[in-house]
């Protein structure tokens, strides 16, 4: 990959993995160590990268694998779901009592996300929070697609039966 | 929770896929039809709307200053890593297994491994602070460039060099002394040792010509005894020097183990002087090699801007080309 320079790798998607690795990690200091690691290893392979390659989903398979590193300690594992999050997510208000109920439900999302099986969980952030093809998902959890695809639907399928009793917020209705 | 009936059931992978924005178009027109006749996935169908939703909003937006901290101290290790990256690549050659590595400064390697054909024969492998890396294209175009040089097919390489590698200025002033000798010249130890004004220091120059880090560019094949002897070249590979010299032209003589220049059929120019000499021109011929430079032919010396002697006329009375 000789053409385009690493700087503009580095300008175009640090932002997007940072946040990436800072809702799977729920911490910033890790977000901030693996998402610099992610970039000094692109770096050092960025060379003998095809010019027609995918260079955001290859930077997600690289921090998803370090993500993956991470997480292989049982004590750490135990800290993320337990711990305090240092996670801000993106508000939509509308009236103040949609507002309210967004947020509850957003931190039961949360909490049930957390608590998900580590591939489920990355598939999920991959594709509900990046939009990765689920192609570039398979590559990254080094399996097939439809292996990811079942992931993610697991995923969404947990989070539903956590809501079991939960007043949703107002979504348009069907059709 | 109530139970779903088999077309509920059947139909569950695809309800979820088209609430979060994941079907195809078939599929969700056959949930869409559906939902026309079933309140309960209906109902189900909108909570996954506003799962979806609400999964979406989960994206975290971090304090804009955790994530300027976070890049510049990616900037700042990147920066780093650039100094020390050398990009390697490794190839087969008619002098066996070659390996060179380019900096960000230009040409930091060029080296005959041994023992092997991957990284871990490479000397690369061990220097303190270097980070060695695989290389690209540009570097078969590097290699493509010094495989027509070692076969003879090109008489000159416009490489950038990278001198970090020598290892004190001494190394560095002997390398760039003997990166000025000509295409099919040689001189002597003794002779670099002049040029670079440390006349004693001939088993220091042999020494760090010994470690040179960029062997053929830095053409240490061409640096032979004040006897004419090759002696020694990579440690131990003299096979190596006399085909290099072998292709650049310069006459030798094959003995019983050992190789020497055949001074009587090369070029010579003294010290000083910007004439070049047939070897029979005055005393020219029992000159110290250290104060000589031997040329295989007058194009390589006239490609260095010397003129014939006026005295010898090597111009008139060329050496056979045999």
């Amino acid at each position: 990959m000789g053409l385009q320079p690493f700087e503009t790798v580095v300008t175009a998607h640090h932002a997007e993995i940072y946040r990436y690795l800072l809702r799977v990690t729920s911490r910033s200091g890790e977000a901030d160590d693996l998402s610099q690691e992610t970039f000094l290893r692109a770096y050092r392979a960025w060379d003998g990268l095809n010019d027609d390659a995918n260079v955001r989903a290859w930077l997600f398979t690289i921090a998803t694998n370090l993500a993956r590193n991470y997480f292989r300690s049982e004590s750490r594992r135990r800290r993320a779901y337990a711990g305090v999050s240092d996670v801000r997510s993106e508000v939509d208000p509308a009236s103040p009592e949609e507002t309210r109920r967004f947020h509850e439900t957003r931190a039961l999302v949360e909490r049930v996300v957390d608590g998900l099986p580590l591939k489920q969980r990355l598939a999920f952030v991959l594709r509900k929070l990046h939009d990765l093809e689920y192609d570039a998902i398979g590559k990254s959890l080094q399996c097939s697609p439809e292996s990811a695809r079942a992931h993610v639907f697991q995923a969404l399928k947990k989070i539903r039966l956590g809501l079991n009793g939960h007043e949703l917020p107002m979504m348009e209705s069907v059709r | 929770m109530t139970t779903k009936s088999p077309s509920c059931r059947a139909i569950e992978l695809d309800l979820v896929a088209t609430a979060t924005g994941d079907a195809e178009v078939g599929s969700a027109e056959r949930v869409h039809r559906h939902l026309e006749t079933c309140s309960p996935c209906r109902d189900e169908y909108g909570r996954y709307r506003a799962v979806d939703s609400v999964a979406r909003a989960l994206r975290p937006t971090p304090p804009a200053e955790a994530l300027a901290k976070s890049r510049a101290g990616l900037e700042s290790r990147l920066a780093d890593l650039r100094q020390r990256r050398v990009a390697y690549r490794i190839f087969p050659s008619p002098l066996g297994h070659i390996l060179i590595g380019r900096s960000e400064h230009g040409i930091a390697v060029v080296e005959y491994l041994h023992g092997g054909s991957s990284l871990r024969a490479s000397r690369l492998a061990r220097v303190e602070g270097v980070e060695a890396v695989p290389g690209g294209e540009e570097l078969e175009r590097l290699q493509r460039d010094l495989l027509d040089y070692i076969t003879g097919r090109r008489r000159s390489l416009d490489w950038t060099l990278d001198w970090r590698l020598a290892r004190s200025d001494f190394e560095r002033a002997v390398l760039e002394a003997t990166a000025n000798i000509p295409y099919g010249a040689v001189a002597s130890y003794a002779g670099i040792a002049r040029r670079i004004g440390k006349p004693s220091a001939v088993r220091a120059v042999a020494q760090a010509l010994r470690w040179n880090p960029l062997p053929i560019v830095v053409p240490c094949h061409r640096v032979i005894g004040t006897s004419g002897r090759l002696t020694g070249y990579a440690g131990d590979k003299l096979g190596l020097k006399h085909q290099l010299l072998s292709v650049e032209g310069v006459k030798l003589h094959a003995g019983r183990g050992d190789v020497s220049i055949a001074r009587e059929a090369m070029y010579a120019l003294g010290e000083g002087t910007t004439e070049y000499c047939l070897p029979t021109c005055a005393d020219i011929g029992t000159r110290s090699l250290s104060m000589v430079t031997l040329f295989a032919s007058r194009a390589d010396a006239e490609a260095r801007g010397l003129t014939p002697c006026s005295d010898c006329r090597p111009d008139l009375h060329p050496l056979s080309a045999a």
